[in-house]
């Protein structure tokens, strides 16, 4: 683990998510202004001392919306990476452990899953459910658990036979036991690994459906519809959309640049140089 | 090979069943009566247009009973017709009693998404094969970050953002790309010859933000797999018989970290159908991913399901092929060393 | 850049567009439309696309003119008996369809006939179907009668697209093909339906309203309104529908835009409101709805969110016009007295939360809006001034199928904001008459006032101009006072068009400027390249 450090892409996808993360954390004491409040007096400031980042077509602060905005898209990245994470283990784990037909079903639903476009069925179940935040992180939770289902069961089955697995099985350990004490703990680096590779992903979808007016619903700010609320006056209001469109880059490239470099690390194979 | 192709056959009519039976599960999602979904006020419309769905879903019949009846219907290749957009059939032309011709949606639709797809691709690949290849070589050099940046850079900027940006540099700020759309006006007049090139200039834009979002998968893709068989031991051996450093990394290396790849343009075949919602609706174009959007937001759940299943029954008569492919290239897979 | 010799290139980046020229005729006139229509039969397809191309291409009995007074179209002139039940229309001599064929009173009634079957699915059969009688004495003369006076007829036959008989009379109105094919008798006709694309139409040599002088009109699909405006600034279309910012921000801030684009201002013919749904509590006591009505600030919606490009409203009538009662003011914004009335109804803040409470249950509810910026902007200015004297809000927007399938027609909702048009008939019963109220008819919010009901049902029997006005300006005076909707807006029409184009009335007379689109022209210097083979 400690050969990430030496991995300068890696360390700086950290800090890059670490910052961000803070800010997302500490966002009522940073912001200068209340997100929501209105000004129609001030529309369409351009930054400015008073505004950093400008104002909205309400009049509301961008860099205040763009710190709560910060916490909705990365709420949405990793709470629907979460279940994904949590039916891909789950799925995962049976699939690997016990092979035969349950391996065989499990398998055939994640083909199937995979055939079919995957925006496609987010963008039907949330423009008939109704877009909420709720909606959008499970929606993409239960689209996106088929590559972790698959790591999963690929390290069950190359551990299952190991010594160490086989021997507290004789000794008479219980399945879950098998499972969560030996089998999960010995394969969390590529779950951790696609974790991480998925908040990016996520993000990236929030912003998408945003694109679409089924993203985070207003007033609620996220950097996705800020962006969306900014595209008609991209050259105009160039802040609208430049400082969101900034951040959802630089959050992505962060969680892509930690999970890449993570791989690389925890590869025995491509580490080896 | 006959016998593993067989047994791949086999295995697609369950695949072909989930699927169904997802795009099935789809329509009754929406909330309430699926009946009452017409997008408008209309007291009488609606409860025509009810009783036709009634009727051709077989709404009264229990679940089950409705979901084979519909299965036996697309086994057909019927998919029925659109209710949004003037009864248009949802798959394949018509031809009404006058002899004149309705176009299938999908059938329109279609090749222009596969159109701009498959030239992505190609680039995807022009651009990713070397960028890969030289990250490889100069693991955790300047040359190796600095492509890895500039990949995921591509993967992470928002796509209708960088669209739109592009659109206005290239579209109002200089007049060298037309913003929007497939053909210019008029171009039916002009030579075949000029007809391609108008569309090729009109697909700049598209191809290019597709191909910069989808280069971060495959250079790292190439990138990890040449690392993986440069580390492995014939390639040592290779070297260690004196043959040149280029030998070996383009006539072994390469080879064989290439081969993968095979699988993940089987994998990337859903995003070639579906083609991008949101790239489409910025630059006007009618491919598969406007189409479905536009039948979402319009509750034309015949086209839904239909493009649901179609894309995905195409997809895995793709999976299929490039697992042919695949097993053609690698002798192991064939002998049913299952992976 | 070799490939931009094929590429329809910009005429020139420094022609001046201003000096006028001759009248002549040519030239192609570009626009974007958001949707696809589903097909040119108006009647059928609804859409607000369908009917912007259709009217180009099919003709009415009757028309608005400048001014917004009826005049003919297909109709020379019109008689009403003197028991005001039958309208004999007599059309013009020497009619012709696109194709030639001859356009007859067998014609009209054929429409007649197909908007009123009960197999036609279209939402507007019903002024139609009040005819009890229709027929053609001859070729040039068609007959309607009614049980009783029905004042709003003759708007009825300005709103319906007489189609050919000769074309359809086999078909299945619902699904031919005729709809993606359509030959009509106006200006134009169809030349080209690219679908996705565009839609092309040409001048129609065989009309019999005169000859347009515009050659083509190119309607091209273009569904994303930041794409489309970027196509306007680099001229690649020469019309669009502009927002508030983009009219008074965008524009002042550009030069070169103003060089190329004249901008115009019409009132809207639509205006915005908050529904409540009245058979939930609390919105069935008037106090609570009044009170909501004096917290809302609409001067500060109209000047944040339309940038003051709109006017309040006090009735549903276009202010200025007839219909509209003088007397009338909107509801001020006056939460003290808001406040007040809360009170009297029972609603203070018991338990200290800050929310008003009655009962225990607290003043809380969702307005929902479909997907409209402008909408969205208001509710959030709404829900901030409600929040202020202690009523909880949350906003919901969901799409427009949704919307109407979930939440309107189930009268699963409590307060809505939407919008309704503003037409030049003043007869508004389908919205507020307490018969309508079934699903997916028109007063979904469920309003009942027998006053209302009978001054509604007054109204269309009412043929003098006189009379009708005192009836709907009492009931609109009704209506302000039981504020079953609070009336935030009436939006202006902001339509630009490119330089180009001449003979645009300007200002924008009551009927906007699109009343007189056959005469605007494009003199040569200022046309775009034509694609052409070398």
């Amino acid at each position: 683990m400690r050969s990430i450090f030496r991995n300068p892409l890696a360390v700086a996808g950290l800090c890059i998510i670490s910052a961000i993360l803070l800010m997302a954390i500490f966002a009522p004491f940073i912001a200068p202004y209340d997100p929501d409040a209105i000004h129609v007096k001030s529309i369409l400031l351009a930054p400015s001392t008073e505004h950093i980042m400008g104002t909205d077509g309400l009049g509301r602060d961008v860099w205040s919306r763009m710190l709560f905005g910060a916490r909705i898209s990365l709420l949405v990245g990793i709470v629907a990476v979460g279940i994904a994470t949590i039916i891909g283990i789950f799925l995962g784990a049976i699939a690997g452990f016990y092979r035969g037909w349950v391996d065989t079903v499990i398998m055939r639903l994640v083909d199937v899953m995979l055939s079919i476009p995957t925006f496609f069925l987010i963008l039907a179940v949330i423009a008939f459910l109704t877009p909420s935040i709720w909606n959008i992180m499970i929606v993409i939770g239960l689209t996106s658990w088929m590559g972790v289902t698959r790591l999963v069961r690929a390290e069950f089955l190359s551990l299952r036979n190991r010594e160490f697995v086989l021997a507290s099985q004789t000794l008479g350990a219980k399945d879950y036991r098998l499972i969560f004490k030996h089998l999960l703990p010995n394969s969390l680096t590529p779950i951790i690994v696609s974790s991480v590779l998925g908040v990016a992903s996520a993000v990236l979808v929030e912003s998408g459906l945003s694109f679409l007016g089924l993203g985070v619903q207003a007033p609620q700010a996220s950097w996705g519809n800020i962006l969306t609320d900014g595209k008609e006056y991209i050259e105009f209001a160039w802040w609208l959309s430049l400082f969101p469109g900034i951040a959802i880059l630089i959050t992505v490239l962060g969680y892509n640049l930690l999970g890449e470099g993570l791989r690389d690390a925890l590869d025995p194979r491509t580490s080896k140089n | 090979m006959l016998s593993y192709l067989l047994k791949r056959l086999f295995w697609m009519v369950p695949l072909l069943v989930g699927i169904s039976l997802i795009s099935f599960l789809i329509m009754h999602l929406a909330p309430g009566d699926i009946t009452s979904t017409e997008a408008g006020f209309n007291p009488k419309t609606s409860e025509e247009s009810r009783q036709k769905l009634r009727e051709m879903y077989n709404l009264d019949k229990p679940v089950v009973v409705q979901y084979g009846l519909w299965l036996e219907r697309i086994s057909k290749l019927d998919f029925g017709h659109s209710f949004a957009s003037h009864q248009k059939p949802v798959f394949w032309e018509e031809k009404d009693k006058d002899g004149n011709i309705t176009k299938g949606m999908i059938q329109e639709a279609l090749p222009i998404t596969l159109l701009i797809n498959v030239l992505s691709l190609i680039l995807i690949i022009a651009i990713a094969l070397p960028l890969g290849v030289i990250s490889a070589l100069t693991q955790n050099k300047l040359p190796d970050r600095a492509i890895t940046i500039f990949v995921f850079i591509g993967f992470a900027i928002p796509g209708f953002w960088l669209a739109l940006m592009l659109m206005y540099w290239t579209g109002v700020s200089h007049h060298w790309l037309p913003i929007s759309g497939l053909h210019s006006l008029g171009s039916d007049k002009l030579p075949w010859i000029s007809q391609v090139i108008d569309t090729l200039h009109h697909l700049t834009l598209p191809i290019l933000i597709s191909g910069l979002t989808g280069l971060a998968g495959i250079s790292l893709f190439v990138r990890n797999g040449m690392l993986d068989v440069l580390h492995q031991d014939y390639i040592t051996t290779a070297r260690a018989k004196g043959l040149p450093e280029n030998t070996v990394v383009y006539k072994h290396a390469l080879r064989n970290a290439l081969l993968p790849l095979i699988t993940i343009f089987g994998l990337s075949i859903p995003g070639l159908i579906g083609g991008s919602v949101i790239a489409e609706s910025i630059f006007a174009i009618p491919g598969m991913g406007k189409l479905f959007y536009d039948a979402v937001l319009m509750r034309d759940f015949p086209v839904i399901m239909g493009i649901l299943t179609i894309g995905s029954a195409l997809t895995l008569l793709g999976n299929l092929l490039a697992d042919l492919a695949y097993a053609w290239a690698d002798p192991r897979v064939r002998k049913g060393v299952s992976s | 850049m070799a490939l931009a010799a094929c590429h329809q290139k910009p005429t020139s980046d420094h022609v001046d567009y201003s000096p006028t020229a001759p009248i002549e005729k040519g030239g192609t006139m570009i626009d974007a439309l958001s949707g696809e229509p589903s097909g040119l039969i108006a009647m059928i397809a609804g859409e607000s696309s369908a009917s912007a191309i259709a009217s180009n291409i099919f003709n009415s009995l009757l028309k608005y003119d400048k001014n917004l007074e009826l005049t003919g179209e297909l109709a020379q002139s019109w008689d009403i008996s003197s028991d005001q039940r039958t309208i004999t229309f007599h059309l013009k001599p020497n009619l012709k369809w696109a194709d030639g064929e001859p356009l007859t009173s067998d014609d009209v009634i054929f429409t007649w006939q197909t908007v009123t079957n009960d197999n036609t699915r279209t939402p507007y059969g019903a002024d139609y179907k009040l005819v009890i009688k229709a027929e053609t004495p001859d070729k040039n003369t068609f007959r309607v009668t009614y049980k009783q006076p029905y004042a709003p007829a003759l708007d009825s036959w300005s709103g319906l697209h007489i189609l050919p008989k000769h074309l359809l009379q086999n078909q299945d109105i619902n699904t031919t093909s005729f709809a993606r094919n359509p030959v009509g008798s106006h200006y134009y006709k169809l030349d080209q339906w690219k679908s996705g694309e565009s839609i092309s139409l040409s001048r129609n040599q065989n009309a019999t309203q005169g000859q347009a002088n515009i050659d083509r009109l190119v309607s091209r699909i273009i569904p994303d309104r930041a794409a489309q405006f970027l196509e306007l600034m680099a001229d690649n279309i020469d019309s669009m529908s502009l927002n508030a910012i983009q009219y008074a921000r965008i524009f002042p801030a550009r030069p070169d835009l103003n060089e190329k684009f004249s901008l115009y201002k019409e009132l809207g013919n639509s205006y915005t409101y908050l529904g409540f749904n009245l058979k939930h509590k609390p919105f069935d006591d008037v106090r609570v709805r009044q009170a909501i009505n004096y917290t809302i600030d609409k001067q500060e919606i109209i000047d944040g969110v339309l940038l003051g490009l709109g006017l309040p409203v006090a009735s549903p009538y276009k202010p200025g016009t007839r219909w509209s009662n003088p007397k009338l003011k909107p509801y001020e914004y006056n939460p003290q007295k808001a406040i007040e009335l809360l009170q009297a109804a029972g609603f203070e803040d018991h338990d200290g939360d800050g929310i008003l409470d009655k009962d225990g249950k607290p003043l809380a509810f969702e307005i929902l809006t479909n997907q409209n910026k402008e909408r969205e902007m208001t509710a959030v200015l709404i829900q901030r001034r409600l929040k202020e004297i202690g009523i909880d809000v949350k906003i919901r927007v969901v799409e427009w199928a949704t919307f109407i399938s979930r939440f309107i027609k189930t009268g699963d909702f409590n307060v809505v904001l939407l919008g309704w048009g503003l037409g030049v008939e003043p007869d508004q019963y389908n919205i507020w008459h307490s018969s309508q109220q079934a699903p997916g008819q028109f007063n979904f919010i469920g309003y009942q006032n027998k006053k209302v009901d009978k001054l509604l049902e007054k109204g269309r029997l009412e043929l003098n101009p006189d009379k009708r006005m005192k009836i709907y300006h009492d009931f609109a005076e009704i209506l302000l006072e039981d504020s079953p909707v609070v009336y935030l807006y009436a939006g202006y029409g902001l339509p630009t068009m490119h330089k180009r184009i001449k003979g645009i009335d300007s200002p924008a007379p009551p009927a906007g400027i699109g009343h007189n689109a056959y005469e605007w022209y494009i003199p040569k210097p200022y046309r775009r390249n034509e694609m052409s083979a070398n």
